[in-house]
């Protein structure tokens, strides 16, 4: 089974028609303590936001014919391509299995930092219980992987009974890292993900984008989609700091002596610099790139989501047919 | 107001500190977690200009603070004008140490003595305290620091130089080592005042002769701040010799008495002549013994005789100008003459017969002549020589006539030793414990006998109580008898055979003393003879029998002399070669050899005589060199004084700065008000910390 919004012929909802009141507040969402009704909040939200039903049929799509060649099962014989040009050909299909997707979610300690009372991790793993939630309601396989410098939790992308809540328990385990290290966990998902598939990356990605190229560039190589969710706070965003104070690296301890408005200028235009340098490297390697607020509502987020990656189909497809 | 370490005001220059603090906005000391710092880097405080007026009166406490410690650590104190009195460097303490050796004694060495004394005293300041001593072996203080400061200001010269001029040199050797600890030493009697005096002195006045004992300073550490000023009297004629008679070693043979004495002559190093005669003078006039002595060394002879044979008593060294130890006296060795009464019938040359063995253990010595007079069991006995006998031996039976008259002998305090020869003795010595006829038994065991038992602790065996020499088992007897004497209270058995029976006993009769020996020493009794306890043991019942000490007839002047080793004399009157008679201390002792000369003991027995000379060591008259004292650690500063004038005023300035500053001791109310502040500070500063965290 695919997934409907996938299709080419499901309708785009109107980005309008997600605003309004039927958005939940992050910052109310976060206040419900179970991440699972959390998801739920948001996919429901999501699915009210929608005007037409998602449920639709879908039928298998053809790709290419093949020359037969004795031994082939004569069923897949296109029998009218037969009559018409008195050959033999074999109909060949896109592979109609399930959508195998693993979500990556950074724990490490600079995710848990947080200015509008819950941190980025929490954000994030709200973000990835949604898209699971979501993505399991489609009846897909969902998998999880969750890492600071070294890979905490792996579940492998299934869809089964019960697999959904083992999912949100992974997500709401404490973490217990401290650095961020992208370059190894995603060197682990290549060994264990071989079946080509999504992996959804969530992250702040406030690593150097040198080593992180690299293994992108792996995990593009090997034939996965890959989306990039960075999620920043507000105030990372903004450094709206006033008073002169001691900064105290979450990841490395390290204090320092900062007189913000000294410094604000000089750190926008280095965050800038870093997120314009992920967002082109993204765009070489094919990554769709998505940057997060945390007090961004995560139907929106959702949306987003969904529209480019049935915008990302469409050039898809149209470049093959082209 | 003053300071004595101004250095120390630099340190407030520290209150700049608060105030760039006070200036730099104050930060939250609380850290800000942030995710990441690659963004961001480390910016310089900013000053401004709003916090100084905040927090005011914190700035001004913490500027206190520095302020008072700078101030406190500087030492301040209240200048006071330096009053002359009380100038401590002024003050001295000094003591004037004035030799009264025998080498003072020479031509007007005392009187150039007593004139330095003089200008020494007059050159004392009236705040100076003064303690004047005197010195040969020993020192005597003649005015103590405590008896200067009691006399007013202008008798204390006076005073002082009359009991000093009472003094005159006496016949005694100089001990300089110990004259200058016991001086150094005077100083530290009163050591909370010490501190006040500037100088503490001591002013030797002395010949500074060559045979002054200095070495004892060698382990003695020399007290700081004590100075040692040597006024050196000048000697006019420096020659000199001297001359002792060499004592011979302890127990030295010296069969006859015809030995002339060795004498020693010595020449100073700073003699100038080396030609001497000597010669005796008492009891006559003897002729003249040439002797060349370079200077600087000595030599040996033997005296002249006199013209009649024999020596003299005194002998005189000519040729030499500093005659003050050039007199000798002497007193000739005389062996003392101890007679023994030996009552037995047997031959004096039978080997078989004890007296044979007794009277070759009775060598004569140096010291003792032993007369051994035998008697036949039933002679009478002279009166000539019981008289002076303490010590009656009985080898054989005697009859009861004699037997009494011995008794008698031994009631009248004199020791006899009896030997049981046979059974048949035993009724003479029941005789002599005036008891009833013993009894007594043969004892004639196969195995021969040995001492069992011996009283070590008795002074009859103590001189065996040794380990080394207390092994007997060598001796053998062969033959002994058993006495059966019962419990008495005056018998004590010293010695007592293996098999338990007595073998030497010992009973007081009358105030004499019973020696009873149930064996004998010739061979045929046993092997005591032969063996090497028999003369010790015969010469400890002689001794105890006799008190026989050996006389020393040669001391120095200032020796002691124990009479009380000497014939058994407890107390004794001695006449002094000047006529004057004293009574020996306690103990038999007699210190007051003060005087050269002939010494005679009058004591209950024989009197005898013993000559007391000046110390050779007084002779070594050359110059001694002040180094020798300072190579000791005693300083001699006579030329450093003028060097150091230049700095003194600058010394006394700051010597007089740190008295007033340790009297008044302002840094300590200082530092506690700084202390105080502190608090306050801590307080003010922590109130202050929590109204701001409650404002935000």
């Amino acid at each position: 089974m695919a997934l409907p919004q996938f299709s080419p012929g499901v309708p785009v909802p109107a980005q309008s028609s997600l605003k309004g009141s039927s958005l939940i507040d992050p910052q109310a969402l976060m206040s419900i303590k179970s991440l699972e009704l959390r998801a739920k909040h948001v996919v429901e939200g999501f699915w009210n936001g929608l005007h037409r039903s998602p449920y639709h049929g879908f039928s298998v799509e053809f790709t290419e014919y093949r020359q037969y060649s004795p031994g082939d099962d004569l069923r897949y014989l296109d029998w009218q391509l037969y009559a018409r040009t008195d050959r033999y050909y074999i109909k060949k299909f896109e592979d109609e299995t399930n959508l195998r997707c693993h979500l990556l979610v950074d724990n490490s300690r600079s995710m848990h930092y947080g200015s509008a009372g819950y941190t980025k991790a929490e954000y994030g793993n709200t973000l990835a219980a949604t898209l699971s939630y979501f993505l399991y309601q489609q009846g897909d396989a969902i998998g999880l992987l969750t890492f600071d410098e070294q890979v905490r939790n792996y579940l492998p992308a299934r869809h089964r009974t019960g697999h959904l809540r083992q999912l949100m328990l992974a997500l709401e385990s404490p973490a217990a890292g401290t650095a961020t290290d992208l370059s190894g966990p995603l060197k682990r998902i290549l060994e264990l993900v071989t079946k080509r598939g999504m992996l959804v990356l969530v992250t702040d990605l406030l690593a150097p984008i040198e080593t992180l190229h690299k293994n992108l560039s792996g995990l593009t190589a090997s034939g996965h989609e890959v989306a990039l969710f960075q999620v920043l706070d507000p105030v990372e965003l903004h450094f709206t700091f006033e008073k002169a104070v001691v900064f105290r690296d979450v990841e490395s301890g390290r204090d320092l002596f900062i007189e913000p408005r000294d410094i604000r200028k000089e750190y926008l235009a280095k965050l800038e610099a870093h997120n314009a340098a992920a967002k082109k490297m993204c765009h070489e390697l094919g990554i769709s790139f998505h940057q997060l607020s945390t007090d961004r509502p995560l139907e929106l987020v959702l949306f987003d989501f969904l529209r480019s990656r049935m915008h990302r189909s469409k050039t898809k497809r149209r470049n093959m047919s082209n | 107001m003053s300071f004595l370490a101004p250095l120390f005001l630099f340190g407030a220059l520290a209150i700049s500190a608060p105030i760039i603090f006070h200036l730099i906005r104050r930060t939250s000391r609380d850290r800000v977690p942030f995710s990441s710092l690659m963004f961001l880097r480390a910016t310089i405080p900013r000053v401004t200009r709003q916090s100084r007026l905040e927090n005011i009166l914190l700035l001004l406490l913490r500027c206190l603070i520095l302020l008072l410690l700078a101030f406190g650590f500087a030492r301040p104190f209240v200048q006071k004008p330096i009053l002359p009195d009380q100038n401590a460097s002024q003050l001295k303490k000094i003591v004037l140490l004035v030799d009264t050796s025998a080498s003072m004694r020479r031509e007007n060495l005392w009187a150039t003595a007593l004139d330095r004394a003089r200008s020494v005293l007059a050159n004392i300041a009236v705040s100076d305290i003064v303690s004047i001593a005197t010195f040969d072996r020993t020192v005597r203080q003649l005015v103590t620091f405590d008896e200067w400061s009691a006399m007013t200001p202008e008798n204390r010269v006076p005073l002082s130089l009359q009991r000093l001029e009472a003094i005159k040199p006496g016949w005694f050797s100089t001990d300089m080592a110990s004259a200058l600890i016991t001086t150094a030493e005077l100083f530290d009697d009163n050591p909370t005042q010490d501190h006040l005096y500037g100088t503490r002195r001591i002013v030797l006045i002395s010949d500074l002769q060559e045979g002054s004992k200095t070495a004892g300073l060698q382990g003695y550490e020399w007290p700081r701040g004590i100075e040692c000023v040597a006024e050196a009297v000048p000697v006019i004629r420096p020659s000199n010799a001297g001359f002792q008679v060499v004592i011979d070693a302890e127990g030295a043979l010296q069969l006859s008495t015809n030995t002339p004495p060795r004498l020693r002559v010595i020449n100073s190093g700073d003699s100038v002549s080396d030609q001497f005669q000597v010669q005796w003078v008492e009891p006559s006039a003897s002729t003249n013994l040439n002797v060349y002595v370079p200077p600087g060394s000595s030599r040996v002879l033997s005296a002249p005789a006199l013209a009649g044979g024999g020596f003299g008593e005194r002998l005189v060294l000519n040729g030499d100008s500093a005659d003050f130890d050039n007199t000798v006296y002497y007193v000739p060795q005389k062996a003392e003459t101890v007679p023994v009464i030996y009552i037995g019938n047997e031959d004096q040359i039978d080997a078989d017969q004890p007296l044979y063995y007794l009277k070759r253990a009775f060598q004569q010595t140096r010291r003792h002549v032993v007369t051994v007079f035998q008697h036949a069991v039933s002679d009478e006995l002279p009166s000539s020589e019981t008289d002076v006998a303490k010590l009656i031996i009985v080898t054989d039976v005697l009859p009861d006539s004699q037997a009494s008259r011995i008794r008698m002998f031994l009631e009248s305090g004199s020791t006899v030793l009896f030997v049981l020869r046979s059974v048949e003795s035993a009724a003479t010595l029941g005789a002599l414990l005036n008891t009833a006829p013993l009894s007594a038994s043969e004892i004639a065991s196969k195995r021969y006998a040995m001492f069992g038992e011996i009283h070590f602790e008795h002074p009859l065996f103590a001189p065996f109580a040794d380990p080394r020499f207390s092994d007997f088992t060598k001796i053998h007897f062969w033959k002994h008898r058993q006495v059966e004497i019962g419990d008495r209270p005056n018998v004590k058995t010293l010695a007592a055979f293996d098999d338990g029976s007595p073998a030497l006993i010992e009973a007081s009769v009358g105030k004499g003393t019973l020696l009873a020996l149930t064996s004998s020493w010739h061979p045929s009794d046993s092997q005591l003879a032969l063996s090497s306890k028999f003369v010790p043991l015969l010469y400890s019942i002689l001794d105890q029998a006799t008190g026989l000490k050996s006389h020393r007839f040669q001391y120095w002047v200032g020796d002691n002399v124990v009479l009380s080793d000497t014939n058994a004399v407890q107390s004794a009157t001695i006449r002094k070669p000047d006529g004057t008679e004293i009574q020996s201390g306690p103990g038999g002792e007699f210190s007051e050899t003060d005087l050269p000369g002939i010494y005679t003991v009058l004591s209950a027995g024989q009197p005898w005589r013993f000559a007391v000379n000046i110390d050779p060591a007084e002779s070594q008259t050359a110059p001694l060199v002040a180094e020798d004292l300072e190579r000791f650690g005693v300083p001699f500063p006579k030329e450093k004084a003028n060097v150091k004038t230049a700095r003194s005023e600058e010394k006394k300035t700051e010597q007089h700065a740190t008295e007033l500053e340790s009297q008044q001791k302002l840094w300590r109310w200082i530092i506690l008000i700084a202390v105080i502040a502190v608090a306050f500070e801590t307080v003010f500063a922590g109130w202050l910390n929590r109204r701001t965290i409650a404002a935000s």
